[in-house]
């Protein structure tokens, strides 16, 4: 009977083709299972169009409309500091030194400030073409808890020399300030490059980077900068995670303010850039000069606007919330396709009418995972769109991402959904018991995330997000993560670990565990 | 003389009345304890309570370092949030493996008043499970004062978790009953406990994010469990416990009216 | 005793029961037999109270099932072999259902022994023969020793051995004084041991009789006749009164002539024949004439003279 057996590749096609009608008309007259896949959708739809957040942008008349500044390259930022500058034209370096940097934190009570530097507290020296927010800049500076840096364009942070000042404990210090060595830094220009560095004694300079500013002007605006951004605090309450913050001050002491190679002049100026409300109001209210030594307080931050609980506003992840509802609603259709046909028997049915078993498997995966991906598509564009539309007519500000990006959360929304319910299908398959199938799936899937969430220490916290299947939630990733902007990048807000389709590949690997273990482990029990 | 005699008739019948209704509830309470303790899956469903819980708990302590200010017996007590799952089972499987196998009808020739076979599930299963929360709770309560700093062991927290399971368990076997899927009622209780603190820690909306705690099953329930920080939770400790309650005393009713007019 | 007065159902769209009405009385084995669809099993379930009828009323000894207090003492049923956990051992799925009626294992033990399961009392029902969950399910209806049994379909699975076991129990049953009803396809096995048959089709009762008052109003029993000249035959046969029938094979049926005056026709006519059988009438076609109208699935046999 060889030639029975010895099929051809068309037959094999047609055989499949044959097994996946099969599996969809299965799947498709179940009323429950349809309206199941249908809820699903609904939920996610449901969730992200509620429109639970508030805000206060566009919400207290026309002028505010939350419109970050945008920088050199596109991005929003923060441009908030106080600057003690002058406007120096042509080439030329300027040097001062830094005795102390102290700063106070809202929170305790109006009456009651905190003491504390915060990590990336900055003071130091700061070119810029003009006072305008979001222009073109270079600063050399101390931060309160990562040393000394040079940052430029939002974007670009280096390190210096480690060590000098001590690294702090990364969050708030209370009662700190950094120790009373003093630093020499010092800014130079030349044409379109701006380089920093910085000294312990003034006369050895180690340079810490070089920065190459395109439109920089001739005329640029050069001289001391204090600021202080937003502390954020975890809060661990039961089931919940939150975060905790509020502006802060800090204060840097300087003396041996001197321009050299070029640039002269002493008509320094204190000025506010950005004014914000807890902060110094007027360049009058942040100087404090005695002789050489110049005080300034500053609040605020120079550096990209991210979203989530540290700064403005939300990314368009936000919208998605409702994303494990429908997973959850996957893995139990996915499961239940398939635990089904041992609930009655049926298995040997089908298995009658298409003896190759992985063929089955395979059907099935495609019936399930593609319903899913294609109603996932459909609510995760409904509501990538609308929500936003919801979130900015509530007030709430949503950092507006690039088509590609938007592309790529709903079509990786959807995909997750299909893979998650094709896990559980695998999982279905092995158990072939409905409840342990899946409260497997929903554990495997849902568990790790709550607890990284809500008790884990923050390194487990991320490990286990890289390893287990929510992994894939990456691809709803929206905003860039940058290490120089203090925020609380959870999950919750729309960060993640791994790069999107990294996290995606790791769903897709567990999957494809589950289903081969299904495949050999079917082919060889008894039906 | 014959209102003597009637009232002592009346006070025979009644007597009467509540002795043959408290056997009929002994004998509903009798076969469901015969029913449950003759499954062959029970031991195993309440070992992984146990164990599951425990191994948490004891994985997360040994993990952790706390600072100061953490609340410890809230963090020694993390496993009860494995165990659950295993609760929320071993609930829907009292009531839904009756109706995958149409045993239900049996059930229902036996004992027709259907509310009082819901009633006497609810009972067998809330004493089950009491019995395996106890020794879990007291595994984590070991763990916590091996593993972590001193002040680990408090009451409150560890009595409601024995509570907060006992009606995790009640819960799951109402919706259980409603839904008359082993399958779906199960999907619903995790989405229910694990799916609904997800989403409300994503609501950004501050006032939002506290009323889900305040009314989700799993967070307002899990509150018991907290010692320190009182005064940061969404809601107090017992009052959570108490909406937890209320939430398995609805799905309870509501699965009684369903058993009582539909079909079987 | 079970008395069952203008049930009426709707499932949706269709009717299940449209004014159902008979009585199961004490001492005889009644048989409940009708097409598939007829109402049979719903007609049952109401009485047990698992379903609730549109209108209409089924009592059992003058109650309805939910009023009463032990009602496995009041009737016994099997519904539905399979229904048990599959996990449990026999003895322990009659031991809850002995419980739940205020018995105790003693009893378990006796109705083991009554459906000669004792043997196989410790093992899995989940992996028990089909024939095996029979017995079982009699066993559970036995337990509260009723004086009512309800049996839907007794008899499937059942090897011959246990087919004359199911038999003689039933009859013993009704001959202890209780009343039976058995719903079966098997109209052989209700033949010899009905005493009164329910037939019913499309929701309603057709016929409620003693089974010889069935039998005596179908029509008389065909005659089969093979004869080398079926043309002279068949015309001799018309001629007396006979409507004859051509099967294809050769024979010839012939309806409305006793066997004694289709011989006497043919030797008188000199017609050779070489065989001559005559059909009693049998449960079978009494029923098959009471429902003709009443069958909402009818297969077709290939080649068969309806």
């Amino acid at each position: 009977m060889t030639g029975a057996t010895n099929v051809t590749g068309l037959a094999d096609v047609t055989a499949f083709a044959n097994t996946l009608r099969a599996e969809w008309t299965k799947f498709r007259t179940v009323r429950g299972w349809v309206l199941a896949t249908v809820a699903g959708a609904v939920l996610i739809v449901v969730f992200g169009l509620q429109p639970g957040m508030q805000g206060s942008c566009g919400k207290n008349g026309p002028g505010s409309e939350c419109r970050p500044p945008v920088g050199p390259g596109g991005e929003e930022v923060t441009d908030s500091f106080t600057f003690f500058h002058q406007a120096l034209t042509g080439d030329g370096s300027v040097t001062a030194r830094v005795t102390g940097l102290t700063g106070q934190l809202s929170g305790g009570g109006p009456d009651r400030p905190r003491q504390g530097v915060v990590p990336w507290a900055k003071a130091g020296l700061l070119v810029k073409a003009g006072t305008g927010q979001g222009s073109t800049y270079a600063a050399v500076m101390l931060t309160g808890g990562h040393g000394a840096r040079l940052q430029y364009d939002y974007t670009h942070d280096l390190a210096g020399a480690p060590g000098a000042v001590p690294r702090l404990v990364p969050g708030v210090v209370p009662g700190g300030g950094t120790r009373n060595e003093p630093r020499w830094l010092r800014l130079s220009r030349s044409g379109d490059t701006v380089t920093g560095a910085e000294s312990a004694d003034g006369v050895r300079w180690t340079t810490i980077g070089t920065a190459r500013l395109a439109g920089l002007p001739a005329t640029a605006q050069v001289g001391l900068f204090v600021t202080s951004p937003q502390y954020t605090e975890e809060v661990h309450d039961g089931l919940a995670s939150g975060a905790m913050g509020g502006p802060s001050l800090a204060t840097g002491t300087f003396d041996h303010l001197t321009t050299g190679d070029g640039w002269t002049g002493t008509a320094w100026q204190p000025d506010v850039i950005g004014v914000r409300g807890d902060g110094p109001a007027t360049g009058a209210e942040s100087l404090e000069r005695t002789g050489d030594v110049v005080r300034l307080t500053g609040s605020g931050d120079i550096a990209p606007e991210v979203a989530g609980a540290g700064g403005l506003g939300v990314s368009i992840s936000q919208t998605l919330v409702g994303t494990f509802a429908g997973l959850i609603v996957a893995a139990v259709v996915g499961c239940v396709f398939v635990t089904a046909e041992y609930r009655r028997g049926l298995v040997r049915t089908t298995f009658l009418a298409s003896p190759g078993r992985a063929r089955v498997l395979a059907a099935k995966a495609a019936v399930v995972g593609g319903t899913m991906f294609v109603t996932g598509l459909v609510a995760a564009a409904v509501v990538v769109v609308l929500g936003q539309r919801v979130l900015r007519s509530n007030g709430v500000y949503v950092h507006p991402a690039p088509t590609s990006t938007e592309i790529r959360v709903i079509v990786g929304t959807a995909a997750v959904l299909a893979l998650g319910a094709v896990l559980a299908l695998g999982l279905g398959a092995l158990l072939r018991r409905g409840v342990t199938a899946v409260t497997a799936a929903v554990v495997l899937i849902v568990l790790p995330y709550l607890l990284a969430m809500t008790v884990l220490p923050a390194d487990a916290a991320r490990w286990l997000l890289r390893v287990s299947p929510a992994a894939a939630f990456a691809v709803q990733q929206a905003a860039p993560e940058y290490p120089q902007v203090e925020s609380l990048y959870t999950p919750v807000d729309g960060y993640f670990p791994l790069a999107p389709w990294a996290g995606f590949a790791v769903l897709a690997g567990w999957a494809a565990v589950a289903l081969t273990a299904a495949a050999v482990v079917l082919r060889r029990r008894d039906a | 003389m014959r209102t003597a005699l009637r009232a002592e008739w009346t006070r025979a019948l009644r007597a009467e009345w509540t002795r043959a209704l408290r056997a009929e509830w002994t004998r509903a309470l009798r076969a469901e304890w015969t029913k449950l303790r003759t499954s062959p899956g029970l031991p195993a469903l309440l070992a992984a309570v146990v164990v599951g819980t425990v191994a948490l708990s004891a994985a997360v302590a040994a993990a952790s370092d706390p600072s100061p200010g953490t609340d410890l017996p809230k963090l020694s007590l993390t496993g009860v949030q494995l165990g659950q799952a295993v609760v929320a089972i071993l609930g829907v499987l009292m009531m839904g493996d009756e109706y995958a196998s149409g045993m239900v009808a049996v059930t229902l020739t036996a004992v027709p008043r259907r509310g009082r076979v819901l009633a006497a599930k609810a009972a067998v299963v809330a004493a089950v499970v009491a019995a395996a929360a106890a020794v879990a709770v007291a595994g984590c309560v070991v763990v916590g004062w091996l593993l972590l700093p001193a002040d680990a062991v408090a009451a409150r927290p560890a009595v409601g978790s024995v509570l907060y399971l006992v009606l995790i368990g009640l819960l799951s076997l109402g919706i259980a009953t409603g839904v008359r899927s082993s399958a779906a009622g199960v999907g619903v209780l995790l989405a229910l406990l694990y799916v609904l603190p997800i989403i409300a820690a994503a609501v950004a909306d501050p006032d939002w994010q506290r009323h889900l705690r305040q009314i989700g099953p799993a967070s307002a329930g899990l509150a018991v469990q907290a010692q320190a920080n009182a005064g940061d939770l969404a809601i107090g400790p017992w009052k959570g416990l108490g909406v937890l309650a209320l939430w398995a005393v609805g799905a309870l009713l509501a699965g009684a009216v369903l058993l009582e007019r539909r079909d079987a | 005793m079970i008395t069952v007065n203008g049930l009426r159902k709707r499932f949706g769209p269709t009717t299940a029961l449209d004014g159902m009405t008979f009585t199961v009385r004490p001492g005889q084995v009644t048989g409940f037999v009708g097409p598939n669809g007829a109402g049979k099993s719903t007609t049952m379930r109401i009485v047990l109270g698992l379903d609730a009828a549109d209108a209409g009323e089924a009592l059992v000894d003058g109650h309805p099932y939910r009023a009463l207090r032990n009602p496995l003492r009041h009737v016994g049923a099997l519904l539905d072999a399979s229904a048990l956990g599959p996990g449990r051992s026999a003895r322990n799925h009659l031991l809850w259902l002995a419980h739940s009626q205020g018995l105790g294992t003693h009893r378990v033990d006796e109705v083991l022994h009554e459906a000669g399961l004792t043997a196989v009392a410790a093992r899995r029902a989940g992996g028990f023969s089909l024939g095996m969950r029979q017995r079982l399910g009699v066993a559970a209806a036995l337990l509260g020793d009723p004086p009512t049994l309800l049996l839907d379909e007794p008899f499937n699975g059942m090897d011959p051995e246990g087919i004359i076991w199911m038999r003689g129990f039933t009859r013993a049953l009704a001959a202890e004084g209780r009343a039976v009803l058995v719903s079966s396809h098997l109209m052989s096995q209700l033949e010899d041991i009905a005493d009164r048959v329910v037939v019913v089709g499309r929701g309603k009762v057709i016929a409620d009789a003693s089974v010889s008052e069935l039998l005596a109003t179908v029509s008389d029993g065909r005659v089969t006749v093979r004869s080398a000249a079926a043309d002279t035959a068949a015309a001799v046969l018309a001629d007396g009164g006979g409507s004859v029938a051509a099967t294809g094979d050769g024979a010839l049926v012939v309806a409305g002539l006793s066997a004694e005056t289709v011989a006497g026709l043919l030797s008188r006519h000199a017609v050779p024949f070489s065989e001559l059988a005559a059909h009693r009438a049998t449960l079978e076609d009494a029923y098959l004439e009471l429902t003709q109208e009443a069958v909402d699935y009818r297969a077709t046999i290939p080649g068969e003279a309806r």
